[in-house]
């Protein structure tokens, strides 16, 4: 059985693109980082590793139990089966756009993903913006079909750890767009870009690891425009730059929600979208995005009826 | 006494870390960005909430902070917050206090912290918050 862990290997990748990429940030745009933020993406990093070290145990415990039930058996040498590699990497894929996706929609799941949003820049350093918490959620349960299918619980964590080092290099301002055919199937900075948005246009939207089909095939696909800026972050920016803070913010307040609601709403808050509240005292993407098209129908109705005329309100 | 590995990598990683973080201060990565007129406010007002119009601004003395009020009374605190702007919808628990030449303002919200405001009109401002 191969030990490999390919992520350990691309650290120093890692470290030599976020070096080039602050030589680029101070030649040609020197707000694409600030260096406390930098600071807390690489704590959480490295926190992120840790935490997978202390707390990774009762996946590896419950996909190796799965993994006696497997529909198909790939054989006792299971890594040698060459068309499994590819097979799994695409399928594991299609697995992470939906555990990426009931991460920004389930809030219990969104708790421990929002620390990957929290920051306001956009940067290699925001790759590294992993979760500490991941263990406490049931994203775990995405993994299964995979494991029951028969792929075994190492060649998916190979697949996986190629699909992240896949997408650190997308988190970048430096690149514009790529070539269209490239566009039109993977994951690229331009489409990432706009999952790190907070304008109304891009919430929610743009959830695809390493190919952006399952987003178009999903109905999740916004492109990213050019007479739109963008701007990063979450709908209720931190405003610090406490790494605990960050990395605990959303459960606290999840948990407080929990506590101070009345019963038949206490589910809600941990499993509906995040921003819903019983009372409908606050906002979720879906209202907020819900706003924008009102306003922006009542402010330019002509212009949105006709196709070619231009658009150029920010969201 | 044998320090295990992955301690070692644990020490090594967080050292890299902060050379990184002093480097990227080294190399003046971060500007200071200014609220400078109504615009601004405006502009980052928007971003703090998406429709957000405001229809009274004051901008602190330097231009680190702002507030701005809507047609709705709402009433929104803007601070600098690394080379980026945040900011926050004031509710009933807000704090104000007016100190000599300025007012503070507390959100109440964890971690947010105190927005200190040297601006023209403080009483106002200190009204309005009081009023909400």
């Amino acid at each position: 059985m191969p030990d490999f862990s390919p992520t350990q290997y691309a650290v120093p990748f890692f470290v030599i693109a976020v070096l080039i990429e602050m030589v680029w940030s101070r030649l040609r745009a020197p707000d694409a980082y600030e260096p406390m933020d930098t600071l807390v993406s690489l704590c959480l990093g490295l926190g992120s590793t840790a935490a997978g070290a202390l707390f990774g145990g009762f996946a590896l415990y419950v996909f190796i139990a799965a993994y006696e039930y497997r529909l198909f058996d790939f054989g006792a040498e299971w890594w040698s089966v060459w068309w499994a590699w590819p097979l799994c990497f695409v399928l594991d894929d299609l697995k992470y756009y939906w555990v990426h996706r009931a991460g920004h929609r389930i809030r219990w799941m969104w708790a421990a993903h929002v620390n990957h949003h929290s920051s306001q820049h956009y940067n290699l350093s925001t790759a590294l913006r992993q979760t500490w918490t991941g263990s406490f959620t049931f994203g775990i349960l995405f993994a299964l079909p995979l494991i029951l299918l028969g792929f075994h619980p190492a060649m998916i964590a190979i697949a996986g750890g190629f699909n992240l080092i896949y997408q650190f290099w997308i988190h970048t301002e430096a690149i514009d767009r790529m070539p269209r055919w490239f566009e039109a199937v993977m994951n690229t900075p331009s489409h990432h870009r706009v999952h790190h948005a907070t304008n109304p246009r891009y919430l929610d939207r743009n959830y695809a690891g390493v190919f952006i089909i399952w987003d178009k095939m999903f109905g999740t696909f916004e492109a990213e425009r050019t007479d739109e800026p963008i701007r990063y972050g979450i709908i209720k920016q931190l405003g610090s730059f406490n790494l605990i803070w960050s990395v605990f913010h959303e459960w606290i307040g999840m948990v407080g929600d929990i506590v101070q609601s009345p019963w038949r709403h206490k589910l809600s808050y941990l499993l509906r979208e995040p921003g819903w509240s019983h009372d409908g005292s606050r906002e979720t993407s879906d209202t907020i995005r819900a706003r924008w098209i009102a306003r922006r129908s009542s402010t330019n109705p002509v212009a949105d009826r006709n196709p070619i005329a231009a658009d150029h309100e920010a969201a | 006494m044998e320090i295990p590995p992955l301690l070692i990598q644990f020490g090594g990683s967080i050292i890299a870390i902060l050379a990184i973080y002093l480097l990227a201060r080294a190399m003046g990565l971060g500007t200071t960005p200014k609220l400078t007129d109504e615009a601004a406010v405006q502009h980052a007002a928007n971003e703090v909430k998406d429709g957000f119009s405001p229809v009274r601004i004051a901008i602190a003395r330097g231009g680190a902070a702002a507030l701005a009020r809507d047609v709705d009374g709402q009433i929104m605190v803007i601070k600098r917050h690394g080379n980026q702007f945040v900011g926050r919808v004031l509710t009933r628990s807000a704090k104000v206090c007016e100190v000599v030449d300025a007012i503070e303002i507390d959100p109440r919200e964890t971690q947010f912290g105190t927005v200190r405001l040297s601006i023209v009109d403080p009483g106002y401002w200190a009204d309005a918050i009081n009023r909400l």
